[in-house]
């Protein structure tokens, strides 16, 4: 009880201190506009009447039941990313596990109180993603007003039984099995996760509402099909739209919650074995011993490198990534349409496909490879500051550093290209001539957005606050991206257009002869977005090692 | 005598409203080694990271071997050297990796720079570690590997901030010859310690630092003459009002 008061309190301190509040208002921001995509999504569903229809027919009278089940999938997603990809940490690292440890008191509290954080956690996510859609349900239903009380036990009973399962195999397997391998195992099962669950949330928000209607459709129509947790809580809801109280329901899921408890306690005795081991692990290790170069921006591209290459996560990273790139070649996302238009060159097609992949894998990464500029340099923020080099010098470096990392999607989306859709000879360098020029695009945006001092500039103690300017820099980062890209959607626009209206559609003649032009025009372009974007970055880069 | 290597004038710092320094006047000579004592929360650190030019003093000025951050800054930074109380390594490179980045910062030449950063990480006791990554490295040998890089630099003024916290008697003993050689070739240093032993072998004059001013400072024989012959800690206590038996 203890340490549960101490944590309210910390999470009181945080609506009472000033710092407190912007971290809380920046979850609370991100939270929110997720939740808001959730509620007009219910809205959108709505408006289709005939879809309802269809449901209802498919599920025999159950369609209420299928769509609130839909609703709650989310909280199972959220449950297996934060479970896999965020639990080791809070299981083994965190710094509250020393104190806990050394408690007079029985040995399950400290993991116990682990779980809680992270169910707390996994809840309020769960809540922005599932909730607002269950309440325009419940309240399309007109339910009454308990209706809506029932919603937390549905999502911490689809939420927190997943989360324990996932903490009590991680505290099992590393009592009996740490080790290297152990943990370059959950390095990749936690990047896994990670990956997996924003490139959900990404096609979640990408999808047009009439392709989700198929998901739902697909879901709603046959709810015996939904993870069990997930139907119970989607049936307790059901009954309470009706106006009646399923007492089975509840009492199953409360049950659930307590052989949970019961269960995870018993697990939580191995944690301070699984934490010795743990810490006594090496973490697997590269390095070079090579000597660096001279010039200062060479340094600086070096160290980049060297942290990425030295740092085994950020490796493993980079391969789940490569899977994942994969993954969305093979499944065509988004690119369905543009390799089966019949009113062009399957070489004009193919490469406009690869280009849509491309955008999104950049997309997919362009925040992590932001953080390298100022972000994750934030504690050593007072060595750039007192030293005599050029602003220019440090962020050029990093640059280049980075421009090496965004050839990554590029080389991935090429070599799909090849392995996947078996593309034309004539499009790989067509495709990388035009991706080149993009990657200098992105270049430039993350040269201005990651160095905006208003976003980026690390406090007296070297720290950026999580939160809301990390929000705000995502989303600047994003919007200037797809700003920058915007001429070459409007380009393609155009050109599908201007081939509908031919009867044969674009001759391959004329695309080859424009295909040069094409290419070096994106290159310019890329370099003009580059050079404006180092401009601004150098500005801010200035004024961010100025002092306050 | 010579213009001072470090002189500040009526400097001062608040936050939000609370002046952690106020009014600080130091003059210290080139080659000299000033300590700087006083309780925590003195405005000890608050004071070397406007020298460093870390923060920006909200009154007063400061100038350092004749140049100001304001004016000068480039040619400032690259005659001085910071040591910070908790130091600003990257996890995933190695010490000797650090040391090179440091050293590049300030534009020492490629082959300089390999040969002073190995002689200083090998001084220190450092020589096993140095292609380690730096994330597994103690408390201590962490200080190290900064107070190596920034050596490397070869600084002609010297900030340090609590520089012999956490080292063991033997890297203290390695530290205390290095700065003393240093000043011996000039280097004008500046630290803040709370290691009374520290200050009395090797600084050559004291400045005990009470609610962000300097409230006494000289020679540590002239502190305790002026305080009756009483120990240096005595000295202390008085001067910072510490009730004490
Ligand atoms: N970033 C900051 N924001 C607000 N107050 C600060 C900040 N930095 C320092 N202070 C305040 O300034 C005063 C002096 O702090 P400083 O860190 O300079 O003390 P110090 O002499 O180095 O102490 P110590 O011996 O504990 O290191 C303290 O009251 C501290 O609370
Ligand atoms: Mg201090």
């Amino acid at each position: 009880m203890k340490l549960l008061r101490a944590d309210l309190t910390a999470l009181g301190n945080l609506l009472t201190h000033r710092a407190g509040r912007r971290v809380l208002a920046g979850a609370f921001v991100g939270l929110a506009l997720l939740g808001m995509l959730a509620w007009w999504f219910a809205q959108a569903i709505f408006e289709h009447p005939a879809l309802l229809a269809e449901l209802r027919r498919r599920s025999g009278g159950e369609e209420v039941h299928g769509l609130l089940g839909y609703g709650l999938m989310a909280c199972p997603m959220v449950a297996t990313w934060l479970g896999l990809a965020q639990a080791q940490r809070q299981l083994f690292e965190a710094p509250e596990l020393l104190l806990w440890r050394l408690v007079p008191g029985p040995s399950w509290r400290g993991p116990v109180q682990v779980l809680v954080r992270a169910g707390f956690v996994t809840a309020c996510w769960a809540g922005a993603l599932a909730g607002p859609f269950v309440v325009a349900i419940l309240q399309q239903r007109a339910a009454p007003w308990w209706a809506y009380g029932l919603l937390p036990v549905a999502i911490v009973g689809a939420t927190t039984p997943l989360l324990a399962v996932f903490l009590a195999v991680q505290i099992v397997l590393m009592r009996f099995f740490a080790g290297r391998w152990m943990r370059l195992c959950s390095a990749v099962v936690g990047a896994l996760a990670s990956v997996g669950f924003s490139t959900w949330l990404l096609l979640s928000l990408l999808t047009a509402p009439h392709q989700r209607a198929r998901d739902v459709e697909a879901i709603a129509s046959s709810p015996q099909q939904l993870p069990w947790t997930v139907d119970v809580g989607a049936e307790l809801l059901a009954a309470a739209a009706r106006g009646e109280l399923a007492t089975q329901a509840l009492t199953a899921l409360c049950g659930w919650l307590l052989a949970t408890f019961f269960a995870f306690r018993l697990v939580a005795r191995l944690h301070a074995g699984a934490l010795e081991r743990h810490l006594a692990s090496e973490p697997p290790l590269l390095r070079t011993k090579r000597r660096w170069p001279e010039a200062l921006a060479a340094v600086m591209r070096k160290k980049e490198l060297a942290q990425l290459l030295q740092q085994p996560g950020a490796i493993i990273g980079f391969l789940v990534f490569a899977v994942l790139v994969f993954a969305l070649c093979k499944q065509r996302v988004l690119v369905a349409g543009i390799l089966t238009n019949p009113y062009l060159p399957a070489e004009v097609a193919q490469t406009a496909a690869l280009l849509a992949l491309w955008f999104i894998a950049v997309l997919l990464v362009l925040y992590a490879h932001m953080g390298r500029l100022a972000l994750w340099d934030g504690a050593q923020w007072s060595l750039y500051m007192s030293a005599p080099a050029a602003p220019f010098a440090l962020l050029r470096g990093k640059l280049t550093a980075v421009f090496l990392f965004l050839l990554w999607p590029l080389l991935l989306v090429g070599a799909a290209g090849v392995g996947i859709y078996e593309v034309e000879p004539g499009v790989l360098p067509v495709f990388g001539g035009i991706a080149i020029g993009g990657t200098f695009a992105a270049l430039g945006v993350l040269a201005a957005v990651g160095t905006a001092p208003l976003l980026m500039r690390p406090d007296t103690n070297g720290q950026i606050q999580p939160g809301g300017r990390a929000f705000f820099a995502a989303l600047g980062l994003v919007l200037g991206f797809e700003l920058v890209v915007a001429p070459a959607m409007f380009g393609w626009l155009f050109l599908v257009d201007h081939a509908q209206r031919r009867e044969d559609g674009l001759p391959a003649a004329l695309a080859q002869r424009w295909t040069p032009w094409v290419v070096a025009a994106a290159l310019l372009y890329g370099a003009v977005v580059l050079a404006l974007g180092c401009l601004l970055g150098r500005r801010n880069y200035r004024r961010l090692l100025t002092p306050v | 005598m010579d213009a001072p290597a470090i002189a500040t004038d009526k400097l001062g710092r608040d936050f939000s409203g609370k002046w952690a320094v106020r009014d600080l006047e130091l003059a210290v000579q080139p080659g000299e080694i000033y300590g700087f004592l006083g309780q925590n929360g003195a405005g000890k650190t608050t004071t070397l990271r406007m020298l460093a030019g870390l923060l920006k003093p909200s009154a007063g000025t400061l100038r350092i071997a004749g140049l100001t951050h304001t004016g000068n800054g480039r040619a400032l930074k690259q005659v001085l050297g910071f040591v910070p109380d908790t130091p600003p390594l990257y996890d995933y490179l190695t010490g000797r990796q650090y040391v090179a980045l440091v050293a590049s910062l300030w534009h020492v030449g490629r082959q300089e720079r390999d040969e002073r950063g190995d002689a200083l990480l090998e001084r220190l006791g450092l020589g096993e570690h140095a292609d380690e990554l730096c994330k597994g490295y103690s408390h201590g040998t962490r200080k190290k590997v900064h107070i190596a890089a920034v050596l490397a630099t070869a600084p002609r003024v010297l900030l340090l901030d609590e520089p012999s916290s956490g080292l063991d008697p033997t890297s203290v003993r390695a530290l205390k010859d290095l700065l003393l050689a240093e000043s011996a070739r000039g280097t004008t240093i500046l630290l803040s310690t709370h290691g009374l032993e520290l200050a009395e072998q090797i600084c050559h004059r004291v400045g005990i630092l009470a609610g962000g001013r300097i409230a006494t400072e000289g020679t540590v024989a002239e502190l305790r003459q002026r305080h009756g012959d009483r120990s240096l800690e005595d000295v202390f206590l008085q001067t910072t009002g510490t009730p004490h038996g």
